[in-house]
């Protein structure tokens, strides 16, 4: 491929500019998840219905009602990797829809709160995706 | 904003230089040829790590100064008893990894030739990291930066890239390894067959230890990958 022409660099330039632009405008400066908080040894498998689905960055979000053994309602929050991994690894944003059940294999919080690191989901239809987007 | 006003105006420049860079828009057939490439070894395309690990340690521990080795053993206890909702490590509050922690991230990052530079667009946090192979020294006035001052070579296919000018901010790996402002990295990275590039990286930080170290990583090239923007501080729930 030939080097662009000068009028593609200066919108190449301009465009950079915007983008940092509305990049600059979000100030908050809140933390995301690594994966040092979940016990990647010891994985549950959880089905339950989901409540609600955050597609974002850095990392997408899955809201779950989760039955524990007693028959009780849980509520859990399901962390996938970034949308660029998930869907290079086959996920489309609309994929899961809040009413979807899920059968879900993730690393729980170490310190027992009801959050999970996604290493896997399942939809109803039988279809299986990494959670991670990567080995 | 600091960072980022620098990252802009490194990527303002990059749009202006002799390169490829409109290759950056299209999945592009790898090796592209530039007129950079065409007088040294072309290691552009879009690389990602072949087995991503916490650790960026070698298999035997490297000799590390007492307070080094205390403040990872403090680290590895507060990542074992780690809250997900509080921040630990750096990135969690959105600090840069640094490098060579940058390198070795899973996700994507893509290396652009240009006339006096080797850029390396790194997906994670959108941060730009740029190799002079130009000749040019280290300055002798280094403000400490996360990414350091890199200057390059190539010795035959291998390109030898000197870093130093570091702050002390970041954590080498998502284990928590420490390293001081003193640490001067040298990577000695090399594409080993057309889908593979490896990166040999020495460590020599005499205040966090007491010998120099090294190891290395190994990335596959993802022809059909595009570098995406990725956002730290979009979605977050950690207070």
């Amino acid at each position: 491929m030939e080097s662009p022409g000068m009028a593609t660099r200066i919108r190449l330039a301009i465009g950079l500019l915007i983008a940092f632009g509305t990049l600059a405008a979000a100030t908050s400066l809140s933390a995301h998840h690594s994966s040092a908080g979940y016990d990647m040894e010891h994985p549950l498998n959880l089905k339950g219905v989901v409540t609600n689905m955050e597609w974002g960055n850095p990392h997408v979000f899955i809201y779950m009602d989760i039955k524990d053994d007693s028959g009780n309602v849980e509520q859990w929050r399901v962390e996938g990797n970034s949308p660029n991994m998930l869907v290079r690894s086959g996920w489309k944003k609309e994929m899961i829809k809040t009413g979807d059940v899920l059968q879900i294999n993730g690393a729980p919080a170490k310190n027992g709160s009801k959050v999970m690191r996604l290493l896997s989901v399942t939809l109803s239809n039988g279809q299986k995706y990494d959670g991670q987007g990567f080995k | 904003m600091p960072n980022r006003s620098f990252a802009l105006v490194l990527l303002i420049a990059a749009c202006f230089a002799t390169s490829d860079a409109g290759a950056q828009n299209t999945p592009h057939p790898s090796p592209v040829k530039s007129r950079a490439s065409a007088i040294h070894p072309d290691l552009s395309g879009v690389w990602f790590i072949d087995e991503y690990h916490r650790t960026i340690l070698p298999k035997e521990d490297p000799p590390f100064q007492p307070w080094a080795k205390e403040l990872l053993a403090k680290r590895d206890y507060d990542n074992t008893h780690h809250d997900p909702d509080i921040a630990i490590d750096p990135t969690e509050r959105c600090i840069p990894p640094g490098t060579p922690r940058i390198m070795f991230q899973p996700f994507p990052w893509e290396i652009v030739n240009s006339r006096d530079r080797i850029l390396i667009i790194f997906e994670y946090q959108s941060l730009l990291r740029q190799i002079f192979i130009d000749g040019r020294k280290h300055p002798d006035d280094l403000e400490p930066t996360y990414m350091g001052h890199s200057i390059g070579k190539f010795e035959g296919d291998t390109l030898v890239v000197d870093t130093v000018g570091f702050n002390d901010k970041t954590w080498l790996d998502p284990m928590g390894l420490p390293h001081s402002d003193a640490m001067h990295l040298t990577e000695r990275i090399r594409r080993v067959d057309h889908d593979t590039l490896v990166d040999e990286y020495t460590i020599d930080d005499p205040k966090a230890y007491t010998q120099p170290w090294k190891a290395s990583r190994t990335f596959k090239l993802k022809s059909d990958w595009q570098i995406k923007e990725y956002v730290c501080t979009e979605n977050n729930t950690v207070k």
